[in-house]
């Protein structure tokens, strides 16, 4: 175990994927002026009628000829520059070669999202061999193939083929949350879904066929840069203790979807154990062991961030629930209790200060306050954020009046100052919160249900931190 | 345990018998329940007065992995006259068996699960869980990664559904948590440094007194070619 871990470290220490984020020049193998041309499509991103990408940008083609802005060269030995990353998107059968020829001009990054290698019959999975031999001959490390590359707010770098609109959307709208995807739908569910969010994307990645870097790099990667939530949406891991390391090395919250729940285990297995060790229980256990937190939607890949990057963590289980709206008191109380978070009691002395404040209806938890003034509002916060026994606060309220946005936006820094967080939904006039959500920076979830879960979320995160700072395994 | 292991090997044999599956399990930390293997009635009866009863008789094979759906197990064996008489039955069943299980009779209600698996991704892995004849069925069961440590251990025992049961239940004593942990805990790295064993089945694990005994248990070697 010392001597795997050792090796790991020093790939750590080897492996650096800037390039793959901040190359200076990259030239992308199969752009042309065809039509339908895919790889025409990343120039077309990179140019400034998209992003505006400020390094060198060349197309390689058969006629040598420019694309949206890219010079065009015929081959690679062509091109006078030094070259930083490399995008493939030629046919399969083609790319072998391409690698040598990137190894031979000194090229050490290259993302293939060509498809028809490991993913389509034996013919690929020859290719692929190929590929693979050519890359660790230079020493190469390669995304995909079949994949869609990267984006990267921040650099305004974006290679996904055919994220023509959705690109320059997503630049304008930078963030701090990094995402490991393997699927081209669920980055543009989350490009489009961020940009009205507190939160927004710092880099994505697209993995393919991982056959070579995966998950667990980008885990690494992600924890050296300004990234603060690390996103995954998987479909297959690249290696489960591998995988199980890379999260224990980061404090950053690791957030994971994966797909293939229903997978059955292995078959025909003669003991109970082996019968229910399906794929998915283990999974289940490992992120719990390595400290990952398991996602229940795709979507919470987009809600829940926001938790994580505006507020702080919840660190007991106790919560106060706060609302100006009966109703939503006992609806909250109602879906805390099915979790591990307790509605907690408050103490005398909170009480008996809660009693004191005009429109309070109840001064026990959950708290419900009739019309009031956003000076009670603010006075209830400082109570609750200050009350030993309340470690955090699920804050549901109708919009009854404008001001309410900026009492939640005050609440935000009150968090922060008292390090305990805040859940915040409210549940009416829901074009004004939209606007403010920006505006004020609010931290604001749909819905009861994703509010709660994202007080769960914070609390599993706080437990993980904690547990981080022990070794995964012991030998 | 090596050498019940190599044995077995070299047989071609994957399945050992529960006799020899707990004495793997014993050899690794784990407390089985006291027994022998009897070859004849006369030395079953020496068996049962040596436990004391009540006691369980089994039919030991290698090759009945059901043996109580094959009338191979009798319990609650309070006297002489009914070991031999179950002796009797057992060897009738016309199963090929290599002797019949004298053991200690623990009384218990609360049954728990434990196991070792190969995950195709993760490599050995532990289970815990509530055991019996419907673990299948309850399906309340965790796992972590192996080796593993006190801590996940814990977390293990406190993260299944049924929880509960492992506090004070029905006049009995809450589990004995310590050593329910060092039990995983050696049951994971049994799984870890060992190269042969493909699955490891404790089920069920009753809780005598307060203390956690495994009552039947399987284990199961990798194919070799």
């Amino acid at each position: 175990m010392r001597a795997s871990q050792a090796a790991a470290a020093k790939q750590i220490e080897t492996l650096d994927l800037e390039n793959f984020f901040n190359p200076s020049s990259v030239a992308v193998f199969g752009a042309s002026k065809a039509a339908f041309n895919l790889g025409a499509t990343i120039c077309k991103i990179l140019s400034d009628e998209a992003v505006g990408y400020r390094g060198r940008v060349y197309a390689v083609n058969r006629k040598g000829e420019d694309v949206f802005g890219a010079k065009g060269f015929r081959t690679l030995e062509e091109i006078p520059d030094a070259i930083d990353l490399a995008v493939i998107i030629t046919p399969a059968f083609v790319v072998p070669e391409l690698v040598r020829q990137c190894g031979e001009k000194g090229i050490r990054s290259i993302i293939i999202e060509s498809s028809g290698f490991s993913e389509s019959g034996e013919e690929g999975k020859r290719l692929q061999r190929e590929v693979d031999e050519a890359a660790r001959r230079y020493a190469i490390r390669l995304i995909g193939p079949n994949c869609l590359g990267i984006l990267d707010n921040r650099h305004r770098f974006c290679c996904m083929f055919g994220a023509n609109d959705l690109a320059p959307l997503a630049v304008a709208h930078p963030g701090s949350v990094s995402y490991v995807i393997q699927s081209g739908g669920i980055g543009a569910l989350l490009v489009e879904r961020l940009l009205d969010d507190v939160s927004g994307i710092n880099k994505m990645v697209s993995l393919g066929n991982k056959s070579d870097l995966d998950e667990a790099d980008f885990i690494d990667y992600f924890d050296t840069d300004n990234t603060e939530v690390i996103a995954l949406y998987l479909e297959s891991i690249g290696g489960g203790r591998k995988l199980m390391e890379a999260v224990r090395r980061t404090k950053k919250p690791v957030l994971v979807y994966k797909t293939g729940k229903s997978e059955a285990g292995s078959k025909a297995v003669m003991s109970h154990t082996a019968g229910l060790a399906q794929n998915d229980a283990v999974f289940d256990g490992a992120c719990r062991q390595a400290g990952m937190i398991r996602l229940h939607t795709p979507e919470e890949l987009y809600t829940l961030p926001k938790m994580l990057t505006e507020m702080p963590l919840l660190k007991g289980r106790r919560i106060a629930v706060f609302t100006n709206s009966g109703a939503f008191g006992t609806i909250g109380a109602d879906m805390l209790s099915d979790t591990r978070l307790v509605v907690s009691p408050f103490s005398e002395e909170t009480k008996a200060r809660l009693a004191k404040l005009p429109g309070v209806f109840n001064a026990e938890n959950p708290v419900d306050i009739g019309p009031a003034p956003p000076e009670v509002y603010l006075e209830i916060y400082n109570i609750l954020l200050g009350a030993d026994e309340v470690d955090g606060i699920l804050h549901m309220v109708s919009m009854w009046r404008d001001y309410v946005t900026d009492v939640m936006e005050t609440l935000v820094s009150l968090c922060r100052k008292h390090e305990k967080p805040a859940a915040m939904y409210a549940f009416s006039a829901l074009d004004k919160l939209r606007a403010a959500q920006l505006e004020k920076r609010l931290p604001l979830f749909a819905g009861a249900q994703e509010a709660v879960r994202a007080l769960v979320v914070s609390h599993e995160q706080f437990l993980a931190v904690q547990k981080k700072g022990e070794p995964l395994w012991i030998q | 345990m090596d050498s019940i292991i190599q044995n077995a090997v070299a047989k071609g044999r994957r399945v050992l018998s529960e006799h020899d599956s707990k004495q793997v399990i014993a050899s690794a930390g784990l407390r089985v329940n006291r027994e022998k293997l009897a070859l004849s009635r006369d030395e079953a009866l020496a068996i049962a007065a040596e436990i004391g009863y009540p006691v369980v008789l089994k039919g030991s094979s290698d090759k009945a992995a059901h043996k109580t759906e094959m009338g191979l197990v009798k319990l609650k064996l309070a006297n002489a006259e009914d070991v031999g008489l179950a002796y009797d039955e057992i060897t009738a069943k016309g199963a090929e068996l290599d002797g019949v299980l004298v053991g200690e009779m623990i009384a218990s209600e609360r049954e728990f699960v434990m196991g070792l698996s190969r995950d195709p991704q993760f490599g050995p892995c532990v289970m815990f869980g509530i055991g019996g004849i419907f673990t299948e069925a309850i399906k309340d069961v965790t796992f972590r990664v192996a080796p593993i440590t006190e801590h996940d251990a814990e977390e293990m025992i406190d993260e299944i559904r049924m929880s509960k049961l492992l506090g004070a239940f029905r006049g009995k004593p809450a589990v004995d948590r310590a050593a329910l942990v060092r039990a995983l805990v050696a049951l994971g790295d049994l799984g870890y440094r060992s190269n042969e064993i493909a699955e490891i089945d404790i089920n069920p694990v009753l809780i005598d007194g307060d203390s956690p005994v495994a009552v039947d248990a399987l284990v199961i070697l990798k194919k070799f070619e």
